[in-house]
Formats: structure tokens, C-alpha cells, sequence
């Protein structure tokens, strides 16, 4: 399957990138398909790409051993993840499983971070939603948390 | 709009059916032996002869007025009680009380509603009232969450909802069980799933104190304003009647100026989510 500019254009995480930042991101991309119970990569596994979730559900979460995975949530279509290969250490803080058979667009984290310093305008808007994911994230881990504490 | 005559005597309601919802919630079929009639969101103090009442808002159709559907979860004494009943004894009913959900300002709308737990109750009431004059609405989208799948009540809805034109529906637990292979995290996180138009939308919160909260700030960062977002406060009712003064949050009871609000009226209240 061969990503267009049109394609990203329709997925949220791509929102407000011009045509030639898109053409961009394109260049350093490619697709990656995984089955049912594929791991895509484990908590602490040093990362190397980020990814969008284009189809099929995936389940994230932390492990007390390989054996024990708790799971925190899922990632939603057109979500980001896999942001640990943006800053270092590039260590993952979770795991993450396929618990349907999944599509990424997988990016290049080490070009997606040479074209966040030569453009500022790509850069800005990268780092701004690459922020905001974090922070929905750390809002729902805290309502988990007062859930969990109530409880 | 009260049925009760005397709005201290409950009128008699035969339980024809109760319905196990989860370990800890059940819902109960009545037929009042008068006719009674509910606005959608508006509650009922329901009793049991010689133990006490509690406040509840129904979960059936406000169309549907020779039975009533109310869905209790067990949390006390009288709770209790209400779940060691069967079929064939009679409840006592008074009311209907309070502010209900102003189903003919969201005509024309989106309507993005937002349950967790056992706020499903007031919801499901809410959603047959929508069905009803769905010709009049945008689209209506449920997204709601329990701690697990076993804990989600009114199973069957949900396939349901889906089924109707306009209608969609979304669940997610806190925790999965055996055999979930469905969304997993707290409700909030269906919000990045749904696609609504902001400038033409209403949202409607119902769920426990934590979620209502992290829920209306979730609406709000999405863009929703303070007058676009109805919330069921349903705290700490009593007597129903503005009398006691146990459910009172700042300037308002919530048994005569609710349950229902916006978040407009309340956002300067303090401690509404305690």
C-alpha cells in the first residue's frame, strides 16, 4: 500500500501540515502491518520510529514481568505513538500489542528529527502535537489514578 | 410537574421485574398504580414501606408511562433492602423532581454524551427520549466506560444504539476481563475516536464525581463552551423538595435547580465535583 499526500490529509495527527511538509513526512515513512497478539515493541525496548495507528485497534500498556501486562489503554485510529524515539534516551515507557490486525505509518524518528531543527514551522507544529498526546495521556493516567484511588 | 398529589405520600407501585444488571446494580420494573409520567433527567424518591426512600432518576422512555424503569445500585441500607425484593411487593413512588434535560434545545445538534457507571441510568432515559425525535437531531454519539466489562449495565444498548440511523456507540473499561478484546482506558479516551462538529453540538456528562470532572475538562480543551455542556449533578439528594437543604452546592439545591445544569451555571461554584 503507497501513502498519498491525500491519505495523511484525512488522518488527524496530520492536520495543518502544508502539502510540502506532508510530501516530507511521506519521504521518510513506510507502512507496517502486524496480526492479532503481535508485539510491536516492548516496555523499555529502545525505539527507532514513531508511529500513526491507520487501522485496527492496539492495546498499550506496562508489564510487572513479560508474563504480567497490564493494560492501561487502548490507541485510537489516526493516534500517535512510539513519541520515546523522539528524546532521548529513545527508551519505550510501555508496551504495545495488536489486538486487531493493525496498519502504522512508521517515521523515521532519526530524519523526523533533522527536519524538526532545519524547519521551525514543521518543528513547532510537530513538537506541539507530539505534546499534546503526552498530556491527554498524563490527564487520563491521573483520572485512572483518582479512579484507583477512590476505589 | 409533580404526579403526586401530596408530594410527601408516595403512590403505590407494584415491582413486576427485576432485572440483574451487574454484581451490584439491578433494575427495577414498576407499574404505579396511577399513571405517571417523568420529564427525561428528572428523579423519583422510591421507597420501601417501613425502611425509607432514596432518590433515583429513571432509566426508562419519559414516553412510556404505564410502567417505570429504575436502576439501583446497591450502596447502603435501603439499597440494600430495595435488592433483596421480589417480584410482586410494592415500592412507593413520589415525584417526578427537579430540572430534566431540555431534550428540545438539542434539536438541531450533534449530541455527544459522555457516561460512566452507573450514569447510564439517567442516560438510557435520555437516549429513548432522543430516539424519539431523532428526525429532529444531527447525530447522537455515546461514548461510555465501566471499571470492567462485567460491571457495564444495559449490554444489549449498545448494538441497539448502533442499529439506529444517526446513533453511535462506544464503550471502554478500566479493566479488562477474559474475552475483552474492546477499547481498554478511561472514557475520556473515546473522545480521540468520534468525529463531531463543535459549533453545532451539545454535550451531556452523567457518571461519578472523578469522571464528570475529567470528563468536563476534556470538553472543554476540545472547544466546548461552558453553556454547551449539561452535566446530572445528582448529589446528596433527600427530601426532593428544596426542604432540607442536604443537596445544597452553593447557591443551588440540586433536587429543585437540578440535577440537571450546565456547566455555565456551576462553573463558579465551589466543590462540585466533591
Amino acid at each position: 500500500m503507497k501513502l498519498t499526500i491525500d491519505d495523511l490529509k484525512k488522518i488527524r495527527f496530520f492536520e495543518g501540515y502544508s502539502d510540502k511538509q506532508l510530501e516530507t513526512i511521506l519521504m521518510m515513512s513506510s507502512i507496517k502491518e502486524f496480526k492479532v497478539k503481535d508485539i510491536l515493541f516492548e516496555q523499555y525496548d529502545e525505539l527507532s520510529e514513531v508511529y500513526v495507528l491507520l487501522e485496527g485497534s492496539l492495546s498499550l500498556g506496562i508489564s510487572l514481568a513479560k508474563e504480567k501486562r497490564i493494560h492501561l489503554g487502548s490507541i485510537e485510529e489516526g493516534q500517535l505513538f512510539s513519541w520515546s524515539a523522539v528524546f532521548t534516551p529513545y527508551i519505550s515507557t510501555a508496551w504495545v500489542m495488536a489486538m486487531a490486525p493493525a496498519k502504522v505509518i512508521a517515521i523515521d524518528a532519526k530524519r523526523l528529527n533533522n527536519e524538526i531543527e532545519k524547519d521551525c514551522d514543521f518543528g513547532f507544529k510537530t513538537m506541539s502535537k507530539i505534546a499534546q498526546t503526552i498530556s491527554h495521556r498524563l490527564s487520563d493516567t491521573r483520572f485512572q489514578l483518582m479512579n484507583q484511588m477512590i476505589l | 410537574m409533580t404526579n403526586t398529589k401530596n408530594i410527601y405520600k408516595p403512590i403505590k407501585a407494584k415491582l413486576t421485574e427485576v432485572i440483574d444488571e451487574s454484581p451490584l446494580i439491578k433494575t427495577f420494573v414498576l407499574v404505579p398504580e396511577e399513571e405517571f409520567s417523568f420529564g427525561t433527567g428528572q428523579f423519583i424518591e422510591l421507597s420501601v414501606d417501613g425502611i425509607g426512600e432514596a432518590p433515583f432518576t429513571p432509566s426508562s422512555s419519559p414516553h412510556v408511562t404505564d410502567k417505570l424503569e429504575v436502576t439501583v445500585m446497591k450502596t447502603g441500607y435501603v439499597t440494600e433492602i430495595m435488592h433483596s425484593l421480589k417480584p410482586g411487593v410494592y415500592m412507593g413512588v413520589r415525584g417526578p423532581f427537579g430540572r430534566g434535560y431540555p431534550v428540545e434545545v438539542f434539536y438541531g445538534k450533534e449530541v455527544l454524551i459522555l457516561g460512566g457507571g452507573c450514569g447510564l441510568a439517567p442516560i438510557r432515559s435520555l437516549l429513548y427520549a432522543l430516539e424519539h425525535v431523532k428526525d429532529n437531531l444531527e447525530k447522537v454519539i455515546l461514548c461510555y466506560g465501566s471499571k470492567t466489562p462485567s460491571d457495564c449495565i444495559y449490554k444489549p444498548l449498545f448494538s441497539r444504539l448502533n442499529s439506529i440511523e444517526k446513533f453511535e456507540a462506544y464503550r471502554t473499561v478500566d479493566r479488562v476481563e477474559e474475552g475483552w478484546d474492546g477499547s481498554v482506558g478511561v472514557v475520556t479516551t473515546l473522545l480521540n475516536k468520534i468525529k463531531i462538529n463543535l459549533m453545532n453540538s451539545i454535550a451531556v456528562v452523567c457518571g461519578p464525581p472523578i469522571m464528570m470532572k475529567f470528563g468536563t475538562i476534556r470538553l472543554l480543551e476540545m472547544g466546548y463552551k461552558d453553556d454547551q455542556i449539561y452535566l446530572s449533578m445528582e448529589k446528596n439528594m433527600s427530601c426532593g423538595l428544596g426542604k432540607c437543604g442536604h443537596c445544597m452546592m452553593g447557591e443551588f439545591f440540586v433536587c429543585k435547580d437540578g440535577p440537571v445544569f450546565t456547566y455555565n451555571e456551576l462553573r463558579n461554584t465551589p466543590d462540585i465535583w466533591k
